[in-house]
């Protein structure tokens, strides 16, 4: 075969590169879906804390694994997962919420009645149920960002202060003393109110 | 009836039913369960985002690694640079160069006076001059009774003082 031929003939050859883009490609692929059928679920939770919108929840997470996706490179190169997608998210819906600042607070007592859970309650008690929360998540919302934060994610039973101070990117002493603040402030805001009433 | 003390108890353990109560609160938000059918929504949408944008798959005879198409690019690179460079240089038309150096005129440029070509000698000295030239004359010349012609006068010459072409005179004491 002569040079000319061995050259054309690469016209009709599929490279080995191509094969191994493919595969690359399609292991990612796989590593995305099992990546959302496993935190899918927990992320919604994190974004629906904060935004308190189903559909918003939903777009957080939507757009968290979109990023993801553009940077699936790098995927293998991620220690923990869980707590790498729940930061991501976390940014996400912390971004949006500062841009929906100038729209009103989506703490509305029906829509809050119409996701918790209602199994065995009268109608009376799920509207006094409602009420109730919606009062305390007020309370959260006149909590300084930091403490703020900090109290939102430790409501999360999936994660401990470690993972926390992962996501927020602080000591883990910090985490602690935060904490601390926080419930120390939400006592005093929940008693303020109840001395009002 | 209610003490100080026991109102202030009955404070603290309200607070911590409070804080409890929020607590809670937040961990039944923080444990809703997760919308039906969130995964398929998902995966559905990250297959319908668009994928990182593709060049054209270039042939493996050309792809970069191949050798001769580096050679060849290098080649092209140095041909179309030293084309670019040539045509450049010949474009440009060189100004003419002077073949004769022409100096302007010495006094002019200084705007004085010219020396009209004039040459300078040096100012003689002065001979002796006799006293008495009379008594230098040999005794035969006494017959013609005349005294000697004098010399004819010398031609003047440029940078000669004008008192050397006259006659001396003698000094009479």
């Amino acid at each position: 075969m002569s040079a000319s031929q061995a050259v054309f003939s690469g016209w009709m050859e599929i490279p080995d590169s191509a094969v191994d883009d493919n595969a690359r490609q399609y292991a990612e692929e796989e590593t995305l879906a099992a990546l959302v059928s496993q935190y899918a679920a927990t992320l919604y939770r994190v974004a629906f804390s904060v935004l308190r919108n189903p559909a918003d929840a939903e777009d957080a997470v939507q757009e968290a694994f979109m990023r993801v996706l553009r940077h699936r490179e790098t995927l293998d190169e991620v220690r923990d997962q869980r707590v790498w997608l729940i930061r991501i998210v976390w940014n996400i819906v912390l971004d949006r919420k500062r841009r929906s600042k100038t729209r009103p607070e989506t703490d509305d007592v029906s829509e809050l009645a119409r996701v918790l859970p209602s199994a065995g309650l009268s109608a009376e008690q799920i509207a006094s149920a409602a009420q109730h929360h919606a009062h305390v998540l007020g309370c959260v919302e006149k909590l300084p960002a930091k403490e703020r934060e900090v109290l939102m994610l430790s409501a999360f039973e999936e994660l401990n202060s470690v993972e926390i101070a992962s996501v927020l990117q602080i000591s883990e002493s910090s985490v602690r003393s935060r904490l601390f603040r926080a419930r120390n402030l939400m006592a005093g805001l929940l008693d303020h109110t109840r001395s009002l009433r | 009836m209610n003490t100080p003390d026991r109102k202030s108890f009955s404070n603290q353990t309200d607070s911590a039913s409070d804080l409890s109560a929020a607590e809670a609160t937040l961990r039944l938000i923080a444990s809703l369960p997760a919308p039906e059918g969130l995964e398929d929504r998902i995966q559905a949408g990250l297959l319908a985002a668009p994928r990182k944008a593709r060049i054209l798959a270039w042939p493996a005879a050309l792809t970069p690694s191949s050798g001769w198409v580096r050679a060849a690019a290098a080649a092209t690179i140095v041909f179309v640079v030293a084309g670019g460079g040539w045509g450049v240089y010949s474009r440009v038309q060189q100004p003419p160069t002077a073949k004769v150096i022409v100096l302007p005129p010495h006094g002019a440029a200084q705007g004085g006076f010219s020396s009209a070509g004039a040459m300078r000698t040096p100012q003689t000295l002065n001979g002796p001059v006799l006293a008495h030239p009379a008594a230098a004359q040999p005794a035969g010349s006494k017959v013609s009774g005349k005294l000697p012609a004098p010399a004819a006068p010398k031609p003047l010459r440029h940078g000669q003082p004008a008192a050397a072409n006259k006659t001396r005179v003698p000094l009479v004491r």
